[in-house]
């Protein structure tokens, strides 16, 4: 399993504002897969996501002790080590949240952004991978001829799709998921499941969720928080 | 994003803060190096012992003391009429007006609040004039008057203030007495002004700090360059930032300069505590508003 | 016990609101009636746009209109920059221990009285001035507009912070999760997003800029003439009330700061209009 590990995490304690969340997590995430996880509200689950894209670090009175490394080419990275860009981290590890928020431009507008922030400057090229952002995220066939439309006008199931083409259309190596389905109904929430196991060979996926029946559906493992530690792991 | 704008905006933005607090730093350390000395017991009351001028045993011939006199007098009155007014408009706008009244009577203290206080001194003039012909020899431009004026001058920031204090009371608040039986002026008087309290006297200090700082409205209504201390209401005065204002033009030799900079120094740090106290109060409000809700 | 009290309430809170709403007409309507004598002898239109010839009897106050939109122009297009970017280093640039501090100050530098600017421009900037350009007195409208926008900088600043941070926060957090900077948020999502509210706090501080009197009054160098560049004296509609206030007040001149009222007012208010315009426009927009 070693040498299929693409997230490391060893000793995370995290306080916030003084009250102690996370209380020394340490696990494995294995790439091309999907880990689940879960536990009970509050207890440090979207938390402990943020500290693998260090998303954490916009909150005042956060405080976060450990070690998380990443393997990017090959060999393990310490991510929190001052040198790394965070630019460059967030671009390789993407994040989905529970509430979409797609930014109040056109559909088109809203999966070039990040392409356009990491300086990518052909036209051409950004149509192409904004078309294939759209198709990896099922979404291409309902929006592609009205591709100029103002994001907010899609159903919320579909704004959520827009906010996974946007994050997939920068590659990235990693995929953060904060409880994606939660804000949907059923089909909607389908859909999306369907695409991340359909999309997981190629990506590390890292989902929170407390819908045990959607765990059961599509993690191939899954890590039980409680009581800021990790009580559990399945695969 | 090109690497060079990046780096060229944040060296602007941090260009424009060094620039502006370069210059408020340079206006304070200016004031200060050159009135710092001349800031004594001396500047404020002359050759006469403190003691007596405040008793108002004697009078203060070359002291700063009837101008400071004359800006408290003209605080104090002018606060006392403002608030009253200002406070119950505010109450009627916030409780009472319906929705298309409040939007017009706003746009009205909106352009109230707008008008250059040297207008709102023309005003208060003109009606020094219309008083003097159709009422009184005896009025004019005096202590009373500018009173008036800056009643009106600083009138939009109590309205404004005590209407969006009220108005930013949560739902709870507001429905709690009503549910056990207080009718609408009850819920009023007992609950809502009360807990609007401290934003509405952080309005009343900013009314306080404006009267205290005006130049404009009191060089139309009154205000003189030697008078004493004010003997009635009916009588001119001096003030702190005209006494400023016309050193600035009228200083026969250093000595006089000087005072002027110690006028400045105590009219800033006079100023300045009380715009502080009035933010102070906002931030403790805003936090227990949150902290509350 | 109930009923008479909260009707008496009701209606003395009504006639309070009713009288703050007379006041600021009356304000307008004694500019007219004092004005008048001078509406009358020469047509309004034509007092507004000539120049002012006591020696014919006419008291064009043309020359205090353009003195006044040139320096209130002036200092708001030098503080505009100066603001936007210091309200950006507060709310979006700053690190955190800076930029409290830094806002904390400007708010302070709201409570400095006028007259302090116009002390300190006299002694300090007047003869930097003069030295500088080796032309003039150094009471001009550059001295003026460079003052003036010290005065009115920090109000824009607080404004336009306040605007930022109005953005939603899931705007800011989508940018922030894409790997954007500070600086790429700025760009693209907030300065976007508070256009109108950047507009609004200009207009404000231009209407603030017509309103002053006592730095155009003490480093404006008061001249009656149409100022032809940075370097000349000028006078403002403001100061022009100030000066001719002492005259005899039946004369013609005198009811000449009447008119110069009269046109303040209404400058103000068009501004107040305009922003309430622009303010309405963007909430439907929103909505």
């Amino acid at each position: 399993m070693e040498e299929r590990v693409k997230v490391k995490i060893r000793e995370l304690f995290f306080s916030y504002q003084g009250r102690s969340v996370l209380k020394g997590i340490s696990a494995d995430f294995e790439e091309h897969s999907i880990t689940a996880i879960i536990g009970p509200s509050g207890v440090g689950k979207s938390t402990l996501l943020t500290t693998i894209n260090r998303l954490w670090e916009t909150i005042p009175g956060a405080v976060m002790r450990g070690r998380v490394e990443i393997k990017f080419n090959g060999s393990f990275q310490d991510i929190y080590r001052p040198s790394f860009s965070l630019p460059q981290l967030r671009r390789k590890v993407g994040m989905v949240f529970q509430v979409p928020n797609p930014l109040p431009m056109s559909i088109y507008k809203n999966v070039a952004f990040p392409l356009k922030l990491a300086g990518m400057k052909d036209k051409d090229k950004i149509r192409q991978n904004v078309e294939k952002a759209l198709n990896q995220a099922y979404l291409w066939e309902e929006v592609k001829d009205r591709l100029n439309e103002d994001a907010l006008s899609l159903s919320i199931g579909q704004q959520q799709r827009l906010c996974i083409a946007r994050t997939l259309v920068l590659e990235p190596e990693i995929l953060l998921l904060d409880e994606p389905t939660s804000s949907l109904d059923k089909k909607a929430a389908t859909v999306i499941e369907n695409l991340l196991s359909n999309i997981k060979s190629r990506y590390t996926i890292i989902i929170v969720s407390h819908y045990l029946d959607q765990v059961r559906r599509i993690a191939d493992h899954v890590i039980e928080l409680s009581d800021g530690r990790v009580s559990n792991h399945f695969n | 994003m090109n690497r060079l704008i990046e780096i060229s905006t944040i060296a602007f933005c941090w260009l424009s803060a060094a620039l502006l607090l370069g210059a408020i730093g340079i206006i304070f350390g200016y004031l200060f190096i050159k009135g710092f000395n001349t800031v004594s017991l001396m500047l404020i009351f002359g050759e006469t012992p403190p003691i007596e001028a405040i008793l108002f045993k004697r009078p203060v011939l070359e002291g700063l003391f009837p101008a400071i006199l004359g800006t408290l007098a003209l605080v104090v009155f002018s606060v006392s009429l403002a608030v009253p007014i200002g406070l119950s408009t505010g109450i009627y706008l916030a409780e009472y007006a319906p929705p298309r009244t409040k939007r017009i009577f706003n746009l009205f203290f909106d352009v109230l609040a707008g008008i250059p206080s040297i207008v709102i001194g023309l005003f208060g003039f003109s009606l020094a004039l219309f008083l003097h012909k159709h009422y009184s020899k005896n009025i004019q431009p005096c202590l009373l008057i500018s009173s008036l004026a800056l009643a009106f001058l600083v009138l939009p920031y109590l309205i404004r203030t005590t209407q969006v204090t009220l108005e930013n009371l949560p739902p709870s608040t507001r429905m709690t007495a009503l549910a056990l039986g207080a009718t609408k002026l009850q819920n009023i008087l007992f609950v809502l002004i009360p807990k609007s309290f401290s934003g509405i006297i952080s309005g009343v200090i900013l009314a306080i700090g404006r009267c205290a700082e005006d130049t404009a409205v009191i060089m139309l209504t009154g205000v003189v360059a030697m008078a004493g201390i004010p003997k009635s209401l009916l009588s001119k005065y001096e003030a702190l930032p005209f006494y400023i204002y016309y050193i600035s033009s009228q200083y026969k030799d250093t000595r006089e300069l000087m005072t002027g900079y110690g006028a400045s120094l105590i009219l800033l740090f006079l100023c300045i505590l009380l715009f502080s106290i009035a933010f102070f109060l906002k931030r403790q409000l805003t936090y227990l508003a949150l902290y509350r809700a | 016990m109930m009923r008479p009290q909260e009707w008496i309430a009701e209606k003395v809170f009504f006639l309070s609101a009713i009288f703050s709403v007379t006041i600021t007409l009356t304000i307008f309507g004694f500019m007219v009636i004092l004005g008048f004598p001078l509406i009358q002898k020469g047509h309004a239109l034509s007092l507004l746009s000539k120049p002012w010839i006591p020696e014919n009897g006419f008291y064009g106050i043309y020359p205090m209109i353009i003195g006044s939109l040139a320096i209130s122009s002036l200092g708001v297009a030098i503080a505009f920059p100066i603001s936007l970017g210091c309200a950006s280093m507060i709310s979006v640039l700053g690190p955190r221990p800076l930029n409290l501090i830094m806002r904390k100050g400007v708010e302070l530098m709201t409570g400095i009285p006028t007259v302090i600017y116009g002390f300190v421009g006299i002694f300090l900037l007047v003869p930097i001035v003069r030295e500088l350009f080796k032309q003039g007195s150094g009471l001009c409208v550059l001295s003026a507009s460079l003052m003036l926008a010290l005065l009115v900088s920090p109000t824009m600043i607080l404004f336009f912070s306040d605007s930022f941070s109005q953005v939603p926060q899931s705007y800011l957090t989508a940018i922030e999760a894409l790997g954007g900077s500070k600086v790429q948020k700025l760009y693209h999502i907030i300065l976007p997003y508070t256009r109108k509210g950047l507009l609004i706090g200009t207009l404000l501080a231009f209407g603030r800029g017509l309103g002053d009197t006592l730095i155009a009054l003490m480093l404006a160098g008061n001249a009656i003439t149409v100022p032809g560049s940075l370097l000349d004296s000028a006078r403002t509609l403001t100061s022009h009330i100030a000066l001719v206030i002492a005259a005899d007040y039946e004369s013609l001149e005198f009811k000449s700061i009447f008119l110069c009222g009269m046109v303040l007012y209404l400058f103000t208010t068009l501004v107040i209009v305009g922003v309430r315009f622009i303010g309405i426009r963007e909430d439907r927009r929103k909505a």
